[in-house]
């Protein structure tokens, strides 16, 4: 589950370095609401405490997020999943990984740690139902061999969550 | 929702419900690894690219096709002489925009267009953080860019050749970033001007303009359309001339080829007044779904 694919094992060029240093300080002076960066001197590996909006299925209820972030950050996406327990939700497997566009097709240089947890907790926030992904115990069994999300080619085909 | 895996996966157990269980997954492993490795090598075969020919490869491309693109082909080669291809990989227009600005001005020494686009990357630079964007994720974007234009100008420590502009535009850590330099600028200006492009992004999709801006300008590999032509355009305030060989002809029986100049608004340069038209320095060859440069005579 913690192995990652090759290309984000290398280490940081120099831009994501300066990238990420960049980002850290943002988050410092403003974190995004609900977030909480647990500090560690791993600038390559964030690991993000969510807490659930109240007036939501998982309103009281904290996670962890783990964010592995590849040589070219930016330029590719970072690898975003949840640590067990990973929260009950459609889009959400068993084994932490994320169905979400943004982490994967859709990711822009654009976007940051930042606008990556809103949009994680906008996804939690819109669930109407706890349960698993009608696929996940396929999936999780294909990930055995502590496979990459990134190394998945999703399909989108619901953007109701 | 499901991953594309799961969908193979269930169109195999219709045809062939007494497959062992490990096979099938060793099956549905191979698909997406083999499929991605094989896009890799393909993007990496395509980053060669940017190679310069004379026109009539263009020909030979089309010989046993249609004769009405042979035609047109035979048109466009009395005014152009050669292309230069890019690599298609989704950002082909501007990556083609980039060569072709800066072989311009590596060619021209035209120091004065450097200090007008710099005004305007600044412009730029004031849109995007107007419109909330912070600092940090566009700004090594921006910088790397300006350092390019920098060294195609001659005189300096950092100078470059052609042959080195070649090889930058190869260099994915060079290349992309310049491309995403050219995505922010497109992006910032249509949200800037959402109320003018905002028909014309409802005749492409559903989305609202920051939804397209998100999902159609700013990642990476996203093709652009006569919205983000348009839209850099008129943000750096260079025309751009692209010219269209596809099958369609036109009524009064002789082949023409259709080009549009895309001209900027608020265009400070000459001609405003329509004394005089511009043309645009910068042309492109439109085949569906591609671009490339094309060379005048």
């Amino acid at each position: 589950m913690t192995s990652t694919s090759a290309a984000s094992r290398k280490a940081l060029s120099k831009i994501a370095c300066n990238r990420l240093q960049k980002e850290l300080v943002e988050w410092q002076v403003n974190p995004p609401t609900g977030f909480k960066h647990k500090v560690t001197d791993n600038l390559q590996r964030w690991v993000i405490e969510v807490n659930g909006a109240p007036g939501t299925l998982y309103a009281n209820e904290t996670f962890q997020l783990q964010v592995d972030f590849p040589e070219h950050y930016p330029m590719e996406a970072p690898q975003v999943i949840f640590l067990p327990p990973a929260p009950m939700h459609p889009h959400i497997y068993s084994n932490g990984h994320i169905c979400l566009d943004i982490l994967y097709d859709s990711w822009s240089p654009a976007m940051t740690v930042s606008s990556i947890c809103i949009s994680i907790l906008s996804m939690l926030s819109s669930s109407t139902v706890k349960q698993r992904p009608a696929d996940n115990d396929r999936y999780v069994k294909n990930c055995r061999n502590g496979r990459s999300p990134k190394e998945t080619r999703w399909w989108f085909h619901d953007d109701k969550v | 929702m499901q991953n594309q895996e799961g969908l193979q996966a269930d169109g195999e157990v219709d045809s062939a419900t007494s497959a062992p269980s490990t096979q099938f997954d060793d099956w549905a492993n191979f698909a997406d690894n083999d499929i991605m490795q094989q896009q890799s090598s393909i993007q990496a075969e395509e980053a060669e690219k940017i190679p310069f020919e004379p026109l009539s490869s263009l020909a030979a491309e089309y010989q046993s096709g249609s004769t009405i693109l042979l035609e047109k082909i035979k048109v466009l080669s009395e005014q152009y002489a050669a292309i230069r291809r890019t690599r298609g990989d989704g950002n082909c227009f501007f990556r083609s925009f980039m060569f072709s600005y800066l072989e311009h001005i590596l060619e021209t020494q035209d120091r004065a267009e450097v200090d007008r686009i710099k005004a305007n990357v600044e412009q730029c630079r004031k849109t995007l953080q107007s419109l909330g964007y912070t600092d940090f994720t566009f700004e090594d974007f921006f910088a790397l860019f300006l350092e390019q234009m920098e060294s195609v100008l001659q005189g300096n420590e950092d100078s470059i050749s052609h042959d080195e502009l070649i090889l930058r535009s190869r260099d994915q850590s060079v290349s992309d970033y310049v491309v995403m330099f050219f995505r922010f600028v497109t992006s910032g200006e249509i949200q800037k001007r959402s109320e003018f492009f905002e028909p014309f992004i409802m005749g492409l999709t559903n989305a609202t303009v920051e939804q397209f801006c998100k999902s159609s300008v700013e990642p990476m590999g996203e093709e652009s359309d006569h919205v983000h032509i348009t839209a850099i355009s008129d943000a750096l305030g260079v025309p751009i001339r692209v010219v269209y060989l596809d099958r369609s002809s036109c009524d009064t029986g002789g082949v023409s080829v259709n080009h549009h100049d895309f001209i900027p608004a608020d265009s400070d340069l000459p001609s405003a007044s329509g004394s005089k038209t511009i043309s645009p320095f910068i042309t492109l060859l439109y085949r569906p779904g591609h671009y490339d440069i094309l060379y005048p005579k």
